[in-house]
């Protein structure tokens, strides 16, 4: 046989069959796909970003969809860095965050919009075998010195001065930190700074910082990721936002008490945070850019936060500029996204009447 | 020796001494074990990821998109073929016709200095291939997350495999095929297209499935170009983001959510499969082309 | 002839060389192109990372300090490039665990590989032989995330709850198998998870050399009473030696460059160098994957461009090793004929 009609036999074997079959799955896939987009001249949005906000987008997001068939909103947990990131790119469309964004960077880019949706709050873990149903008592101060490896050991006086009484364990601690640019970070370092000078003359705050190197510790990839590392390494001691809560439980990890700006010792519930938001709600500008951290107030939790979506003020189409304008309206009302059945799932607090105000103003600039 | 004729002395009835035979022996048994153990993870590896993947799968996964951490993996898979396949589609045009100039137009010093160009290519991280599409195609292009980006990230990494393969199989075309050829008066294309190429044709195509193979497995490069969707691919090249199976192994896994650990798990075996079954064809193929030489 | 035709003949020829000329240089056009596309990736990582490597310097090489600064404070001048103030890039500790985990990947491999290979060429009875090598190709083809995958779910509990605290109790004297025995994240599990992957490059390329080396040499050997096995060991790895080189330094390219599966399991260190085998590491790699986003949050830029330095050195690095991988395969005469 001749080589070429040996080559042509291969190719009714082989090629053709292979050729036909995969672009039928290809022509389906693009019908089924142009299909779907035929449906509603609506919108794709892409929300990425914090990790903190991503259960509370993914029950916002079918809940909102059913109601709003034409938009197709997209979720990712990549971090608060990668949200304003991607954001100000413009290559996502929302962008979560439990960090506003910097001056210096705002100053680039003009035109973001740094919108709170909900109030949240983080939580300091602990994983101490015996003690993780008493909730132990940790100090900002205290922590600086932990995550500096200036406190190395669970029964350092320091640590025991707080918690009269209680008999700790002779373990040298293990603080875990996120690796990735997370808005968990930066709330849980300004509460550092805030609270201990010499974090915040040093150290300072920000979505990522240059934590020491402590001996022991370890990095984390996202709020799952702290709840693993935590999970696997007992007397560790980690920052998790309360979202994650009942993993938490689930887990059986410790939930501390922090020493707020009073000096009194705060679980992070509901009433804590609720009078941790009273006081500083008023300090909220118009653009929104502001710390809840460390609130004074005898029941105020420190470390409470505002949970930004970062959005370009300019949308390249008034369709994608539309749906993003209902999508955050309804995510700020209280009948829609800032229910209670969302809130309670995820341990958040609704935004307060005059913050939710100043929210919708800055949504109706999205254009 | 002569001295020993009357004493006791014990005959060995092997024919090497006993320090060799142990050695022999204990040579075999390593590598024998070491290869049992090289399998015994192999197996481990594939044990774990049929067995997880087969038990997460529900027909969900293979009816849904992606809701969040949960729902199916339609648009991962349609995501997946898509990238895959246009990479590849776009590499073998260049590819082809470098692997063409190398083997059949080998004068000079024009050809081993692309080689090496090229085999320098295939040591190059796909990270950095990823960061360089992100930093030219996604930001300053302006194509944000697309499908064209991811398309060209892949397309980059495969052109080395196509290339090479390519050459390596034009030659082992027997010389006096193309000589004939040419003494028949036939030019450089009709020889190369209408002799070498259908000759090849099996291992040019083993090359091509080699780059499906490793498309298909890709992650760091897509995670900066392609991004990622929840949603069925709107037919869009350019911004416009795109899901793929390697992205829900890799970030969800690490998700606290049992549902999200399912679809990582489900993935993990759709990826596997499609590696398997594609060496399963090129070893087919090949072995189809190394027995047609032996025969004619 | 007559003229017409001699012209007619002349235009034929013309026609036969234009058509072969363009097709060979639409080849070599081809072919340029596709060489191009690595130097501009190189020109182009060294173009946007000229910056960086001016405000770094030396140091980056040589500190062990990744900061970007403070992220809310604003942008100063230092050597003449606008950052962050306190922004500092040095990434010895991402060129440590790189080079460390890729050492323990082929301490792993090599050995392994070497006596997989021996095995396969001479120890399987000929019909099994093509299977049981499909099944070695098959773990090269198995996708770095998937590796990471496993490395993850069974890996990592496996050696951080029962390996390593076994290792730190009965063989912790040994330098680097002492102290704390972490969480299974870190640098042996790295290690572990990337000689799996390179393993089947060096055992493939190995055994093709040896059943490829003439019968003479194996005969010969036997016929001076040497057993098969010591025909093997003394006689036919020598001869492949330079083949062996040469597929250990291309497994040790690839295994420089691994992303995912090192990502998944080593633990994300910044700043510190490992002091033993259980601390986490970083690699180049994984570095970029990871850090990627929180770069493009500095508005001066310097951070994205420090992380092109970091993959121009990592680009550089793979280069310089795959480039002496190939000199040294093709010297042998030997090419290798698994694309990899």
């Amino acid at each position: 046989m001749l080589h070429s009609q040996k080559s042509i036999s291969i190719l009714t074997r082989w090629l053709i069959p292979c050729a036909c079959v995969l672009g039928l799955a290809l022509g389906s896939g693009v019908a089924i796909a142009s299909n779907a987009a035929k449906t509603g001249a609506g919108a794709n949005l892409l929300e990425t970003g914090s990790s903190l906000l991503y259960p509370l987008f993914n029950l916002w997001v079918p809940a909102y969809t059913q109601s709003h068939p034409n938009v197709r909103i997209t979720t990712q947990s990549t971090g608060s860095g990668t949200g304003i990131s991607q954001a100000v790119e413009g290559i996502a469309q929302i962008g979560a965050s439990d960090a506003y964004m910097s001056d210096a960077l705002l100053k680039q880019h003009r035109d973001m919009l740094n919108i709170p949706l909900a109030i949240s709050m983080q939580m300091v873990n602990y994983n101490l075998p015996g003690l993780n149903r008493d909730h132990l008592k940790l100090s900002g101060p205290v922590l600086a010195e932990i995550y500096q490896g200036k406190v190395k050991n669970w029964n350092d006086k320091s640590i025991a001065d707080l918690n009269p009484g209680v008999k700790l364990p002779n373990h040298s601690i293990i603080p875990v930190h996120r690796t990735d640019g997370s808005g968990d970070t930066f709330i849980f370092t300004q509460y550092l700074s805030f609270s201990a000078p010499e974090w915040g003359n040093s150290i300072r705050y920000g979505t990522t910082v240059s934590w020491p190197a402590v001996s022991g510790e370890l990095g984390a990839v996202g709020n799952p990721g702290m709840i693993t590392a935590s999970k696997d390494n007992p007397y560790s001691i980690a920052y998790i936002g309360t979202s994650y809560e009942n993993a938490i439980e689930k887990d059986g990890l410790g939930i501390a008490m922090l020493r707020n700006h009073d000096g009194d010792f705060v679980l992070p519930e509901t009433k804590t945070a609720d009078a941790a938001a009273a006081v500083m709600v008023a300090k909220t500008p118009k653009d929104e850019r502001v710390s809840l951290i460390f609130a004074p107030g005898a029941d105020s939790y420190p470390i409470i936060n505002y949970e930004y979506a970062i959005v370009n003020r300019k949308q390249p189409s008034p369709a994608t500029a539309a749906a993003l304008r209902d999508f955050f309206t309804w995510a700020i009302s209280p009948s829609g996204g800032n229910a209670e059945r969302f809130m309670k799932e995820v341990n958040f607090v609704a935004l307060p009447a005059t913050v939710a105000k100043l929210s919708a103003d800055q949504i109706a600039e999205i254009q | 020796m002569a001295s020993g004729i009357l004493e006791l002395r014990e005959v060995s009835a092997y024919a090497i001494g006993r320090r060799r035979r142990f050695f022999d022996r204990l040579g075999w048994t390593v590598s024998a074990l070491a290869f049992l153990l090289l399998g015994g993870a192999m197996v481990w590896i594939l044990a774990i990821i049929l067995l997880s993947g087969f038990g997460s799968l529900t027909p969900e996964v293979l009816t849904h998109v992606t809701e969040g951490t949960g729902g199916g993996l339609l648009n991962a898979i349609e995501g997946t073929l898509v990238l895959a396949l246009g990479g590849v589609l776009l590499a073998v045009p260049p590819g082809l016709a470098c692997g063409i100039y190398l083997a059949e137009f080998d004068y000079g010093r024009l050809a081993p200095a692309i080689r090496f160009l090229i085999d320098v290519l295939v040591g190059v991280p796909s990270i950095v291939i990823g960061y360089f599409g992100y930093v030219t195609m996604v930001a300053m292009l302006g194509w944000e997350f697309s499908a064209a980006a991811g398309c060209v990230a892949l397309a980059i990494i495969s052109l080395p495999y196509i290339s090479r393969t390519t050459e390596m199989a034009l030659r082992g075309v027997p010389r006096g095929l193309r000589e004939a050829a040419y003494a028949l008066g036939a030019n450089d294309r009709q020889v190369v297209m209408g002799i070498s190429v259908p000759a090849a044709l099996s291992s040019i195509l083993t090359g091509v499935l080699l780059a499906l193979a490793i498309s298909v497995g890709e992650t760091a490069p897509l995670l900066y170009t392609a991004g990622w969707s929840s949603y069925l691919w709107n037919g869009h090249l350019i911004k416009e983001p795109i899901g793929y199976l390697t992205y829900v192994i890799w970030a969800f896994i690490t998700e606290p959510f049992e549902s999200a650990h399912r679809l990582a798990y489900a993935a993990a075996l759709f990826v596997t499969l499609f590696v398997l079954v594609i060496s399963v064809l090129s070893r087919l193929l090949l072995d189809r082309s190394a027995s047609r030489f032996r025969r004619g | 002839m007559s003229s017409a035709s001699l012209v007619s003949s002349d235009r034929l020829r013309w026609r036969r060389i234009s058509r072969a000329a363009s097709f060979r240089s639409l080849t070599a056009l081809s072919a340029c192109l596709v060489g191009l596309v690595l130097v501009l990736i190189i020109l182009f990582l060294a173009l946007y990372a000229w910056p960086a490597v001016q405000l770094n310097g030396a140091g980056f090489l040589t500190q062990n300090n990744w900061n970007l600064g403070n992220l809310y404070g604003n942008p100063v001048t230092v050597h003449g490039q606008t950052i962050l103030p306190g922004a500092q890039y040095g990434i010895l500790f991402l060129i440590a665990g790189t080079l460390l985990s890729t050492a323990i990947a082929l301490l792993i491999a090599v050995p392994f590989g070497v006596a997989s290979a021996m095995f396969l060429s001479e120890g399987v009875p000929p019909p099994m032989r093509p299977w049981i090598s499909f099944f070695v190709e098959l773990l090269a083809a198995i996708p770095s995330v998937v590796y990471g995958l496993w490395g993850y779910v069974v890996v990592i509990p496996f050696l951080g709850h029962y390996v390593f605290p076994f290792v730190v109790r009965w063989l912790g004297f040994i330098p680097f198998l002492g102290g704390p025995s972490g969480s299974g994240y870190g640098l042996f599990t790295a290690g572990f998870v990337l000689s799996l992957m390179i393993v089947p490059l060096i055992t493939a390329t190995l055994r093709d050399a040896l059943v490829e080396q003439p019968r003479e040499l194996r005969e010969g050997a036997m016929a001076l009473g040497a057993t098969r096995f010591e025909a093997l060991w003394t006689v036919l790895l020598p001869a492949v030696r330079r083949v062996l080189t040469g597929a250990t330094i291309l497994a040790t390219g690839r295994a420089l460059g691994e992303t995912m599966a090192v990502l998944m399991v080593s633990g994300n260190a910044l700043n510190y160098l490992p002091g033993n085998i259980y601390t986490p590491i970083s690699t180049m790699a994984s570095f970029i994957v990871s850090q990627l986003d929180s770069a493009l949050q500095d508005p001066t830029g310097m951070a994205v461009r420090s992380l092109a330095e970091v993959a121009l050195v990592l680009c550089l690095i793979s280069i310089v090793v795959n480039a002496l991988a190939r000199v040294l395969l093709y010297y042998q005469g030997h090419q290798v004929q698994r694309a990899f």
